[in-house]
Order: C-alpha cells, then sequence, then structure tokens
C-alpha cells in the first residue's frame, strides 16, 4: 500500500514480523523505535530501509528551470566571478599582499582599480576563480588577511552586483 | 563586467555598514499529508515530515551566505495550519502539536517555527476552536512556535465573536508567560486580509493555495534607505525623496530575489515570493523611525507622519515590483514599536501616541506591531483595539494585524525588556474608555461594499 509515513501506530497495528514500505514512504523515528523493540524488520522492496530524497512536489522541477533564466554574462566569468574590495590605511604591499593572496587561492585577476579617498585607498578585484576553488573558502581567506587598523577585506559574488545594478 | 567603482562600493557600505541582509529565508512545508484521525500518529508525522523537509535549510542559508557575501540572518519554516491538518483527529488539545512543531524546529536549527493558525474569519470549526483554547499553554510551553489566526477579510467581513474571544487568548498567554513579560503573546497575531505566503513571523504560515514546498525570502534595510536619504539631504524636495527610495528598494529587492533562487534551487524547491519589507531591529541606524524623522518628521508620531509613512511605503512597493515578478508576502514598512530604537525614543519622549500609531497601520505594510499596553487591560478595550485595526484593513482592501502585549503588572509608561530582536517596549495608555456593550454584541460585521466586486 503506498503511503506517505509510517508511524508507531502502524507498526503496533502490523501484523508479522517484518514491514515492506514504498520507496517513497518515510518511516517515522516513533515507528522505527517501537519496531526496534518488537524485534519487526522495516525494510524497502530492495533492501534495507533508507529515508527518502524529499520530495518537494511537482512544482519544483521549476527551482532549477527558473535559475537557469538568470542570464550569465557572455563568456567573461560563466558564474565563477568574485569582487573583492579592500579599504584600509595607506602602505606599501598592500596590492601585494592580496593579489599574491588571490593567486595563491586559484583566482585570476581580472580588472583592478584602486584610488584614494582622504587618507584610505580603495581597492577593487574583478576575480575570475578556477574550478576548483570553493567561493567560502577564498571568501574566509581573504577576509581574514585585513586586521584592525590595516585594512579590510571584503568578497561578495559578482552576481550579486550584476543584479543589483543592472536591470 | 563592466561595474563602476562606485556601484561596487555602494553595494560593499550597504552590507558592511548599512546593515543590509537577508532578514529570512522560510522554507513553507504543506502539512496536509500529515493528517490522520489519531492526534500522537499527526505529531509524529508533522514532526517527520518538517525534519524530512527543513534538514538541509540550515546548511543551505549558510553556504549562499558564504558564496555571496550577503548575510542571511534568520532561516524559519512555515507550515499549514496547525487547525486543518488536527481536524481529522477531532482532539481537543491541540498542545502536543505545538510541543511537535517546537521539537523539529530545534532539531532542524530553525529560530521560529510559524503555523499553530487558523482561520475563523467566517466561524469556527471544531479544530479552530480547539486550536484556540490551546493556543496559550502552547506559547507558554514552547520556545520557537509562532500562532497566527485570519479574524476577518474584506471579502467576507469581520468575525467579532472571534475577535473577543482571540483578545481572551491574549489576555491568558500574557498570564501564563508573566514572568518574561508577556513574551507569549510577541509569537501571536491576528490579521485581516491574511497573506498566505508570508516569511516573517510571528504570522507566517502557508496557506491552502500553495505548493508542497515552497522558499520565500524575506530581505530587509531600513539602514540602506535611512543613508540613501541622509546622502540625499534635506534640500531634495518629495519626489526626489520618493525617487531615492524607490532606487533603493529596487536593489535591495534584487538581491532578496537572487538569493531566494539560489536558495530554492540548492533546496531542490520552488521558489515563491519576496518580501520586501523595511524591516527594523533595535540595531542602531536599523530603524524605519529614523527615515521618517530624516524624511522630515520632527518626532516620528508627530503631525506629518502618517504621510511620510504613506511615501515611505509605497516607494519601497514599486521599487520591489520593478525589481521582481515576485513581490509577495507583506511587503512595505513595519513599524514594531519595541523594536525599533526610534519609535521606543518616540513612545518615550511622548511624541508617539496609541492613537497616533493606529492611524499610521492605515498606510503601512502591516499593523499595531509589539505594543506593549498595561496587564490589567480589559478584554472588552482589547476587543475595540483589535477590531479598530482588523476594520481598517477591511475597508482599506489591505493587510492589517495586531500584535499587542499586555505586560503583567505593569502600567502605562512603564519598561519591560524582552531582549534580542524583540527589544525593548514603554507600556502605552490605551485610555479610560472602553466598548463593553460593543464586545457584549457579538456576531459577525457584513463586507463591506467594496468587497462586492463579482
Amino acid at each position: 500500500m503506498t503511503r506517505r509515513f509510517l508511524t508507531a501506530e502502524d507498526v503496533r497495528r502490523a501484523a508479522g514480523q517484518e514491514i515492506v514500505v514504498d520507496a517513497e514512504t518515510v518511516v517515522t523515528p516513533q515507528a522505527l523505535e517501537v519496531a526496534r523493540q518488537a524485534g519487526i524488520t522495516i525494510r524497502g522492496a530492495a533492501g534495507g530501509y533508507a529515508e527518502p530524497e524529499p520530495d518537494r512536489g511537482p512544482d519544483a522541477s521549476r527551482a532549477v528551470t527558473e535559475l537557469r533564466q538568470i542570464p550569465e554574462p557572455e563568456g567573461a566569468l560563466k558564474g565563477r566571478g568574485l569582487i573583492v574590495t579592500v579599504v584600509g590605511c595607506n602602505r606599501p604591499g598592500v596590492l601585494a599582499e592580496v593579489s599574491a593572496a588571490i593567486a595563491a587561492l586559484g583566482g585570476n585577476v581580472n580588472d583592478i582599480s584602486q584610488k584614494m579617498v582622504d587618507q584610505y585607498f580603495h581597492m577593487v578585484f574583478v576575480v575570475e576563480l578556477a574550478g576548483s576553488s570553493q567561493f567560502g573558502d577564498v571568501k574566509r581567506e581573504l577576509e581574514a588577511l585585513g586586521c584592525d587598523n590595516d585594512f579590510a577585506v571584503s568578497v561578495m559574488h559578482e552576481r550579486v552586483f550584476r543584479f543589483m545594478h543592472r536591470v | 563586467m563592466g561595474f563602476t567603482d562606485q556601484e561596487i562600493l555602494e553595494t560593499v557600505r550597504m552590507v558592511a555598514l548599512e546593515t543590509l541582509d537577508i532578514r529570512t529565508t522560510t522554507l513553507g512545508i504543506s502539512l496536509f499529508d500529515c493528517a490522520d484521525p489519531d492526534l500522537e500518529s499527526t505529531c509524529e508525522k508533522v514532526y517527520t515530515k518538517i525534519v524530512h523537509h527543513g534538514r538541509r535549510l540550515v546548511e543551505v542559508a549558510q553556504s549562499i551566505s558564504d558564496d555571496y557575501g550577503i548575510p542571511i540572518i534568520n532561516k524559519r519554516i512555515a507550515v499549514t495550519p496547525i487547525s486543518w491538518i488536527a481536524a481529522a483527529s477531532g482532539s481537543h488539545d491541540l498542545v502536543p502539536l505545538a510541543r511537535a512543531l517546537d521539537a523539529a524546529a530545534k532539531e532542524v536549527g530553525v529560530d521560529y517555527i510559524g503555523g499553530f493558525s487558523s482561520y475563523v474569519h467566517k466561524g469556527f470549526t471544531r479544530a479552530d476552536d480547539a486550536l484556540f483554547a490551546s493556543i496559550p499553554q502552547a506559547l507558554a510551553e514552547t520556545d520557537h512556535v509562532c500562532s497566527s489566526i485570519s479574524l476577518g477579510s474584506t471579502k467576507s467581513g469581520l468575525n467579532m465573536d472571534a475577535i473577543a474571544r482571540f483578545s481572551q487568548v491574549v489576555l491568558d498567554t500574557a498570564a501564563l508567560t508573566a514572568d518574561t513579560g508577556g513574551l507569549g503573546c510577541a509569537k501571536l497575531v491576528c490579521f485581516c486580509n491574511v497573506v498566505e505566503d508570508n516569511p516573517f513571523v510571528a504570522g507566517a504560515h502557508i496557506g491552502v493555495g500553495e505548493a508542497e514546498t515552497v522558499l520565500n525570502v524575506g530581505v530587509s534595510g531600513p539602514g540602506v534607505v535611512r543613508s540613501a536619504l541622509e546622502r540625499l539631504g534635506p534640500d531634495a524636495d518629495l519626489l526626489a525623496v520618493a525617487e531615492t527610495i524607490k532606487r533603493t528598494a529596487f536593489k535591495i529587492t534584487r538581491m532578496g530575489e537572487l538569493v531566494g533562487r539560489e536558495a530554492a534551487s540548492r533546496l531542490g524547491t520552488s521558489f515563491g515570493i519576496v518580501d520586501i519589507s523595511l524591516a527594523p531591529t533595535p540595531a542602531v541606524g536599523d530603524s524605519v523611525s529614523d527615515i521618517l524623522e530624516l524624511m522630515g518628521v520632527d518626532r516620528t508620531g508627530a503631525p506629518g507622519t502618517t504621510a511620510a509613512l504613506a511615501l515611505l511605503t509605497d516607494a519601497v512597493k514599486k521599487g520591489g515590483a520593478m525589481a521582481s515578478s515576485s513581490v509577495g508576502g507583506l511587503s512595505g514598512a513595519f513599524i514594531p514599536v519595541s523594536e525599533d530604537q526610534g519609535m521606543i525614543d518616540a513612545v518615550r519622549d511622548g511624541a508617539l501616541s496609541l492613537a497616533k500609531l493606529e492611524a499610521m497601520t492605515t498606510v503601512c505594510s502591516v499593523g499595531l506591531d509589539m505594543v506593549a499596553v498595561p496587564g490589567d487591560t480589559s478584554v472588552d478595550v482589547l476587543t475595540g483595539i483589535i477590531a479598530d485595526e482588523m476594520a481598517i484593513g477591511m475597508v482599506n482592501n489591505k493587510t492589517t494585524a495586531v500584535r499587542i502585549i499586555p505586560v503583567p503588572g505593569k502600567g502605562p509608561g512603564e519598561t519591560v525588556e524582552w531582549g534580542g530582536l524583540l527589544g525593548t517596549a514603554i507600556v502605552q495608555d490605551p485610555g479610560r474608555f472602553g466598548c463593553s456593550i460593543f464586545h457584549a454584541r457579538g456576531g459577525r460585521m457584513p463586507a463591506p461594499i467594496q468587497s462586492y466586486r463579482n
């Protein structure tokens, strides 16, 4: 019988030492416990019971197709772009430090600009990440470069800027 | 790539200095398939389904935060109104279901779960009756569960019996949570023209037309609007003010849309809506009140405040509507008194009265929100306050809500600290007069003439 859930009550009512559940059936933790205590085996048609992947319903397929409609820039960064900004007090070696770190993390600097406002510099790097680099790791490492009274690094995905500033 | 430095630094500044964030990613989960004649089995199914679908929510939100560099503050779950799910069980005590929701919220690591709810804008089912009876205990016992009730709509009018009963539920909840300043009432809200895809608590739940699971996003940024108006200065005319707010709202909403779609895609669920609401927090600068004062009223609550708020709410909606075709939820400006430092100050200084607050709710996107009143407020006064607010929503075809906290043991002018996002409240004076006969009449207030559109 197709059922969405197998509950403790279902297990108590079941006759026999084995319950075979449908591939889509989710067994509640309470049912598993009751079965364990009573020595009843719960299994799928093909073997032991494993919780199925969540079935998000018929509309779920839209999630993927909709995301594809977000226009990615022609050729350029292919969704692997990062914008790194550095703000801080001016001193020799900041540019070298940051760009060396970007290179070490598998990033390629596509564009760079720097300007001074009062005593502070603003540096912007447009970076393309190699396929093997993880955004989260790169962000953590780069943001850890800065420290108080020196400079601060901020790393954001290029898509954020595209979404915010382009119609 | 073609971004100017100015554009890049504007975005970075919004996040780093102006507290721009994704306020909430809320996963809606339909619980229709959890109904069972046995309440215990219903609870099991509800718990299991929420954990089954919600398990990866926090991890996915964190991964997006990491990858995009945008803070995602809260992760929440909204479910089908529990009275619909509990109906099959015939149970009179639904507190076990609140416990199941709470346990599931703890297991998946979300801060709130919304949906201990029912719709009674025309009448009560037996399950609605049981839910009302269970709310005070449910909210007192659980940490994460929020409850919302639909009491009226433009289409159906106001259910005055339900409003009166709800008022009593508010008082009972406050009494049961007296040791925390009536905090249970902060998790309890009623609506006219309820929104069925609201990602913000306490009103979060998903309605009958929603998908199996759906990811909704609430994006906020009072600090960003405030800074933009600061840069605009006091000499610009109101058209320029509206334009500035609109442009800023556009940018904020686009970010919400990006995060919402990405989160939905990573979770493998459908994307619902972006709720672009200026939702203040007690943090300095993250204040809707500050925006109103920058627009030019001396203090929030002074004459001119309602007009300024009308402009703000409208401009936010317009910017949002251009930015996303999926704008939904409440979208506009929230004015939760205890959560906005500027409003707390305005109440303390006598600038913002309860009456002015009610006037402001005619043009904001929600209603009377996080308002503290004395603990000994009578039930007919509470009914009157709620009925007034519901009537505003009914006649104006807009959503209005009331989240009011009668603070046990406190009188007008006294302070209550709820802490965290819920902030600090000054108890407001509802006045000396009530509406006992109006309250006692009961019955239903018919739908207004403007609802007959068919």
